[in-house]
């Protein structure tokens, strides 16, 4: 059993204050929560919303039609009344409204005459919507005193009074819609921000740079806000360009750093990049992806920088790409990211979408304990210490300034001791020397995720954010007798081959008969990739890049057509 | 500690100016008594960012035009390091422009040496952002039409902690300048350093800078902004080498909480035990 609820309004209007309390009421009920947010790159006057599905089993992913619309403007109305279900109830704020099926409800005036400001249409409107699935209002009312605990007992109780004003507003005959019942036990709650920003602090990462794009800035604001407790110094640098490159000052300085950006401030970061695999420096950059080319839909989600995170960088030099599934996944990533980069040296790229960073779901307890990485420094250098000493694994012994011996880095061509050269023999000994780095990081690459019986028929291959959706569409295929499993990656490089042909298929008698590759681009990137690395020969491309994440019910859809 | 350099012949022609800055900044270091081991050398890329390679200390030789974001990363991460960028005119006030402009309102205690040749050696003879309007290249065939930049200028303007010019032919003078910016602990210092380029640059040779190079009087006072100001729009009429201004402001350093428990490198350190 569950229910979508949708809050639509104008930019500014409080969708998603109203949306806030609503996730965190039933998060308190013990309901599992899916909530995305849609919104347009204008501070005020476009329409935006706050989806919040609501079941009693776990979620992972959104779905299209809604139950309940909650609508703050008649436009909302417009856009958002052909996604209902037939039985759905919309809710409008207003005195009267001519739209079919529609519930014209004052809000505002509510909030105005109970609460004494209009702000507190928030709880009014919560009010109403606990009233519609027939909820109780204590959760909400809890939550209220704990959402304003800062503002004072006033602001509490003037909010109380309007949440029990919205759960009356509808007289003897309140619209009633079926919803899942509560399980108890609270949840725990995280976002892909949230999940990257813990990651992050937990590992030790000291040092931050960044120049505000959607969606990175919620990481570069959230590890802001750690800051001093962490003892993390986040810089706004003058540019996209600067960021890259303080975070090789600093991870060459000895501390870890990472960077977070968007597609469009990683194009600027390129350059910085190829730096870092040239110096050998652990430097690890979130791309937060957004459809482009270019500006494209700066607030919409999409899954199409990943040949470009491959092949950034002039030059040929290794990287490890990670693009987690889950606000839990992108926690553990974060720390492993920024483990393999100081293990090997080498820059490590996080891969994640507006969809992953903005979505709020259920999440085991992320540990906000400082367990620092292993930055693989040498304590006691020797006095003929050189910082590109030649060895077997490519990675060589790594002291950082400030101890006896001088470490000496070069962007150009260099000797072991870091010195610039021109000599073609050194040239070819110490890039086949970095290079070798990669059968290291291969040989660590994190195995892809099955969900769904060995021998299914039908094998939908997925990458990063596309998790939730897959999984979702697996379990409504499996429900309809189809057979189906879900092979989720959230390391995309290095590739073992060989692993993924087993992963692919355990069971050689019983190989998938039909092979979907889903992804949030136009092009089928990560199907072109491991056709390239072997790993893959035929399948279907099930692509979406209309800037929005795909749902269960689509893929599933899209699947069983075919 | 000493790791010798593999290749220690400095690729400059015979007779740059180059040459008398390493020598200079060699008896600086010295003199302002910085213990090499916690001295950081950040460059880009061109004639003058070669120069770390020459000398002993920690070395970032990084990209072109991003020698102070990789110096500035450093500098947040170790603030007890002494981070000195030296680098060419074309390095730091063209392709790292806009960097330039931060640096000065970010105030931390990163010291620029800028060796100005008014010209792009590496690159064999292009226009820089301080060559003189006229000067032909083979890129500006008819003569440069773009106003040079006035890096002292925009440094005063910004309200830089520490603004001087020095000319390679006046070594004692150098070292006077690159010692007081050494020691200079209230951010962010600027010393331009005018070099002429005996190859690239037949027009501000040795003899044309020392005709016009004249020391500041020791009359200017160095906190008059409008006087600094005044100072560093002379060019044409003869050049003015010294302090120009110098002001107090709070470095970045000071003003991160987060720093005042220690550098993060020391903080990392204490956790990960």
């Amino acid at each position: 059993m569950d229910l979508n609820l949708r809050i639509a309004g104008e930019a500014g209007q409080g969708v998603q204050t109203t949306g806030s309390l609503l996730v965190g009421t039933f998060a308190r009920m013990g309901l599992s929560v899916f909530a995305t947010q849609s919104y347009l790159s204008r501070i005020r006057g476009g329409l935006n919303w706050f989806e919040i599905r609501i079941a009693d089993r776990q979620l992972f992913s959104g779905r299209e039609d809604a139950d309940l619309l909650l609508a703050l403007v008649p436009k909302a109305i417009q856009t958002l009344a052909p996604h209902m279900k037939k039985e759905g109830v919309i809710l409008l704020d207003g005195e009267s409204s001519d739209a079919p099926g529609c519930i014209a409800l004052p809000l505002t005036k509510t909030a105005k005459d109970v609460g004494g400001s209009e702000v507190m249409a928030n709880a009014v409107a919560a009010g109403a919507a606990m009233r519609v699935l027939r909820y109780p209002l204590d959760a909400l009312q809890a939550f209220l005193a704990d959402e304003f605990k800062k503002k004072g007992d006033e602001t509490i109780a003037a909010n109380r009074r309007c949440a029990e004003a919205g759960a009356n507003i509808f007289g003897n005959d309140p619209p009633h819609l079926d919803a899942p019942a509560p399980r108890g036990k609270a949840v725990t709650l995280s976002s892909g921000t949230q999940a990257v920003v813990l990651g992050a602090a937990s590992a030790g990462a000291k040092a931050v740079f960044g120049y505000p794009m959607t969606p990175g800035t919620g990481v570069l604001q959230g590890l802001a806000a750690l800051g001093d407790e962490f003892g993390i110094v986040v810089e706004q640098a003058e540019d996209e360009i600067a960021a890259v490159n303080m975070a090789c000052g600093a991870t060459y300085a000895g501390v870890p750093a990472l960077v977070a950006t968007s597609g469009g401030g990683f194009a600027l970061m390129v350059e910085g990049l190829a730096l870092a695999g040239m110096l050998e420096l652990p430097v690890v950059i979130m791309i937060g992806q957004r459809p482009g080319p270019a500006t494209g839909l700066p607030t919409r989600t999409a899954q199409q920088d990943l040949l470009f995170a491959l092949r950034a960088g002039h030059g040929e030099f290794p990287r490890a790409i990670y693009a987690p599934g889950t606000p839990e996944q992108a926690y553990h990533l974060t720390r492993r990211a920024l483990e393999t980069a100081h293990k090997f040296q080498s820059p490590a790229l996080l891969l994640t979408d507006q969809f992953l960073m903005d979505m709020e779901t259920d999440t085991p307890p992320l540990d906000r304990t400082l367990r620092p990485i292993d930055r693989h420094i040498l304590a006691d250098p020797p006095d003929n210490y050189l910082r590109y000493a030649v060895t077997e694994s490519g990675v060589s012994p790594r002291a950082i300034p400030g101890g006896k011996a001088f470490v000496i880095v070069d962007s150009d061509e260099h000797t072991e001791d870091g010195h610039i050269t021109e000599d073609l023999e050194v040239r070819v000994r110490l890039q086949d020397k970095r290079l070798r780095k990669e059968s290291g990081l291969r040989a660590e690459a994190l195995p892809p995720e099955r969900y769904g019986p060995e021998d299914a028929e039908r094998l939908l291959i997925c990458w990063g954010s596309s998790y939730g959706p897959c999984r979702e569409a697996v379990d409504l295929l499996g429900a309809e007798g189809t057979s189906a499993a879900m092979l989720h990656f959230h390391q995309l490089w290095p590739l073992d081959s060989a692993a993924v042909r087993k992963a692919v298929a355990p069971n050689k008698k019983r190989a998938p008969k039909k092979i979907f590759c889903i992804e949030g681009n136009a092009t089928g990137q990560f199907a072109s990739l491991l056709r390239t690395v072997g790993a893959l020969s035929e399948c279907e491309r099930v692509l979406k890049y209309d800037g929005l994440p795909f749902t269960g019910a689509e893929i599933a859809e899209r699947v069983r057509h075919d | 500690m000493i790791n010798p350099p593999s290749d220690n012949r400095p690729a400059w022609c015979p007779g740059c100016g180059n040459f008398g800055i390493l020598t200079v900044l060699d008896r600086a270091i010295e003199e302002a008594g910085v213990d090499r081991t916690q001295l950081v050398l950040v460059s880009g890329i061109g004639q003058a960012a070669k120069l770390p390679h020459y000398t002993r200390a920690n070395v970032f030789n990084g990209l072109h035009g991003r020698a102070l974001p990789a110096a500035t990363g450093i500098k947040i991460a170790n603030h007890r390091l002494e981070v000195v960028v030296t680098s060419g005119d074309g390095d730091m006030y063209g392709e790292g422009g806009n960097h330039f402009l931060h640096a000065l309102r970010r105030n931390i205690g990163i010291k620029m040496f800028v060796h100005n040749n008014q010209v792009y050696g590496l690159t064999k003879g292009q226009a820089s952002p301080t060559s003189d309007e006229g000067f032909v290249t083979k890129f500006q065939t008819h003569g440069v039409i773009l106003r040079a930049l006035n890096p002292l200028a925009i440094a005063i303007v910004e309200d830089c902690s520490f603004v001087a010019r020095s000319f390679v032919g006046a070594q004692e003078h150098l070292k006077a300048m690159m010692v007081a910016a050494l020691r200079h602990r209230g951010g962010t210092a600027l010393l331009d350093i005018l070099q002429p380029c005996i190859t690239f640059n037949r027009r501000n040779t040795w003899a044309w800078y020392r005709e016009r190079c004249k020391p500041i009087p020791d009359s200017h006072d160095p906190r008059d902004k409008m006087k600094a100001l005044e100072l560093a729009m002379q060019w044409d009429g003869g050049i003015p080498i010294g302090l120009f201004y110098t002001c107090d402001r709070p470095t970045f350093e000071s003003q991160q909480p987060v720093l005042a428990r220690g550098t993060l490198v020391e903080q990392f350190a204490k956790a990960a035990v």
